[in-house]
């Protein structure tokens, strides 16, 4: 039993939750200075 | 309630100051039609990001649905997921940013006159008007029920004064300010909610000895499951119900689908995106926005399953025993009782900021639905400041008079319903509209009306929650609902909108091949 949770469905849900949005962090990071108006987006 | 009633008061009024001044600093940068309905496309990654994520997450998202987790458990974490993958990484990345590009290239201001861009019909943009001006007045009651209720015991006075004051005091800066004004204060109201939520699990975990003492005790506790809910499926708060119950119906179909899908065509978001200058500044919001969303709704969810562990160590009782059958009333309580008063005021303010922000964002949808896209639409009136302010101030009216006269019973399902109802209308023709090269108009017509429909029928005849509450099924067959179990727990949403997206789909696909050069891509 991980974290106390018993149930494995309960920990994937908990892992994805924080691991998009650790996703999201990553993503801004790596396109902060993408898309720019000069760009020509 | 421990907390000074002074204290409480002028802590209350000193926000709500607060919140006016920055909706002025809005209103002075205001200048013309484009800064009231899209905020100059200019608007700051911070803002949009805390602005987006403050009209998303309401009062119901953090008490009803907290409420929820503290009742089914922890499975509401998957709600979650699809909060921050579809809601937020979904949304800007696929959505977003082409949403940005065309209404920025179209001189698109409000949904429905993106719709109608898109897919060059004055009709589609009634339609989508429409289904706006009718449904969210509904939600937009909701919240107000939800804000009135918080202020009435806080400064003391009457509901019927509380509910006035609220839709006023949110009416003053949106009316004047427009969506510039919306946004800043969002992004305030946006900072004190994260303040709030984050005090708040930290508080939690102290209260239950940390996050794994805490889940341990919770998993203890599985044989305290009240016997209807473990009839219904219901199989303890740190694991998912049985496969195919009725709770897990409800979870899976209503909470986490419903509303998670919910949330990908609602218009007061979709506009968000047409504030950006540029693709880099959707970009930047994402950062925020993901870890915005994850402590918001997954705080919610983690504190309500967790709030069982205090009331049993507290009282022997569960949270649903410990808050008379009310779910409701289950978080508000675990912050009264296990929180110091301090925080007691800080979570109240982030209740009404998280009320506000979604209401505000609702007064300028509703108002520029029926001015730009309704009633002004190829007038000149179409795109004055005034005739907007004129048509928020009418919804706002609406609104309110709804929050009166509508049964509570029908007003508590009005979140899933205005959300259910957006994804089944709009979604596959937003999505297809906003990436296919040659749009099909006929299809996003027969879309958007299949869905509609079929989401009420489906909502009025078949599923429980709401059959019964509006009652139709009932005076027309004598029966609440025309299907048994488990067709009352699958939510509107499931049936309607895989029918709407095939709709569209094929339909799509059709009038691709009777005009060879429409690619689609």
């Amino acid at each position: 039993m991980l974290l106390g949770i018993p149930d494995p469905q309960i920990l994937i849900g908990y892992g994805l939750a924080i691991g998009l949005a650790l996703a999201c962090i990553v993503y801004g990071i790596l396109n902060w200075n993408k898309g720019g108006s000069k760009d020509g987006s | 309630m421990a907390v000074n009633p002074i204290t409480m008061a002028a802590l209350v009024l000193i926000y709500l100051a607060a919140t006016l001044i920055i909706g002025y600093m809005g209103y002075k940068k205001t200048k013309n039609t484009e800064d009231y309905l899209v905020a100059g496309r200019d608007s700051h990654p911070v803002i949009i990001a805390l602005s987006y994520g403050a009209t998303f997450i309401s009062t119901s998202a953090i008490i009803g649905f907290g409420g929820q987790a503290a009742n089914l458990g922890m499975g509401l974490i998957w709600l979650t997921v699809l909060n921050i993958g579809l809601g937020i990484l979904l949304a800007f990345v696929l959505f977003g940013k082409k949403t940005r590009e065309i209404g920025q290239r179209l001189s698109a201001v409000t949904f429905p006159d993106l719709m109608c861009k898109l897919y060059k019909s004055p009709l589609l943009q009634y339609i989508a008007g429409f289904i706006i001006v009718i449904s969210m007045p509904l939600y937009t009651a909701a919240i107000l029920i939800g804000g009135a209720r918080f202020i009435e015991p806080t400064l003391g006075i009457s509901y019927s004064t509380s509910l006035i004051l609220f839709a006023l005091i949110t009416a003053v800066y949106v009316v004047f300010g427009g969506l510039i004004a919306v946004m800043y204060t969002d992004a305030f109201q946006g900072t004190i909610m994260l303040i709030g939520m984050t005090v708040l699990l930290a508080l939690t975990l102290v209260a239950v000895g940390g996050f794994t003492a805490g889940t341990t005790a919770l998993t203890n506790m599985a044989s305290l499951v009240p016997k209807a809910l473990a009839d219904q499926g219901m199989t303890g708060w740190t694991s998912m119900p049985v496969l195919g119950s009725p709770i897990w119906f409800t979870l899976v179909t209503t909470i986490v689908l419903g509303v998670g899908i919910g949330v990908l065509a609602q218009p007061q978001l979709v506009v968000r995106f047409m504030t950006a200058k540029d693709n880099r500044s959707l970009n930047r919001a994402i950062l925020i926005g993901g870890p915005f969303i994850l402590m918001m709704t997954g705080v919610a969810f983690t504190v309500g399953a967790l709030s069982n562990v205090y009331f049993y160590q507290a009282s022997g009782k569960i949270a649903i025993d410990a808050a008379g059958g009310n779910v409701d009333a289950i978080v508000p309580l675990f912050i009264n009782g296990a929180m110091p008063d301090i925080f007691v005021i800080i979570f109240m303010l982030t209740l009404l900021a998280a009320a506000m922000s979604t209401l505000s964002a609702l007064y300028h949808a509703m108002g520029t639905a029926l001015i730009c896209d309704l009633w002004g639409r190829g007038k000149e009136c179409a795109l004055s400041m005034r005739a907007h302010q004129y048509g928020i101030v009418l919804m706002m009216v609406v609104s309110t008079v709804l929050a009166f006269l509508l049964p509570v019973s029908i007003i508590a399902r009005a979140t899933a319903m205005f959300m259910g109802l957006c994804a089944c209308a709009f979604l596959p023709a937003f999505a297809v509209g906003v990436y296919a090269k040659v749009p099909s108009t006929k299809a996003a017509l027969y879309s958007m009306v299949a869905g509609a429909v079929i989401w009420f029928l489906w909502t009025a005849f078949f599923h429980a929650a709401e059959a019964k509450p509006l009652g139709i099924c009932q005076a027309i067959f004598g029966k609440v609902t025309l299907l048994g179990s488990p067709w009352t727990a699958v939510d509107p949403i499931v049936i309607a909108l895989p029918i709407s997206m095939v709709v569209m789909v094929l339909m799509q696909w059709q009038s691709g091949k009777q005009q060879p050069s429409a690619v689609t891509g």
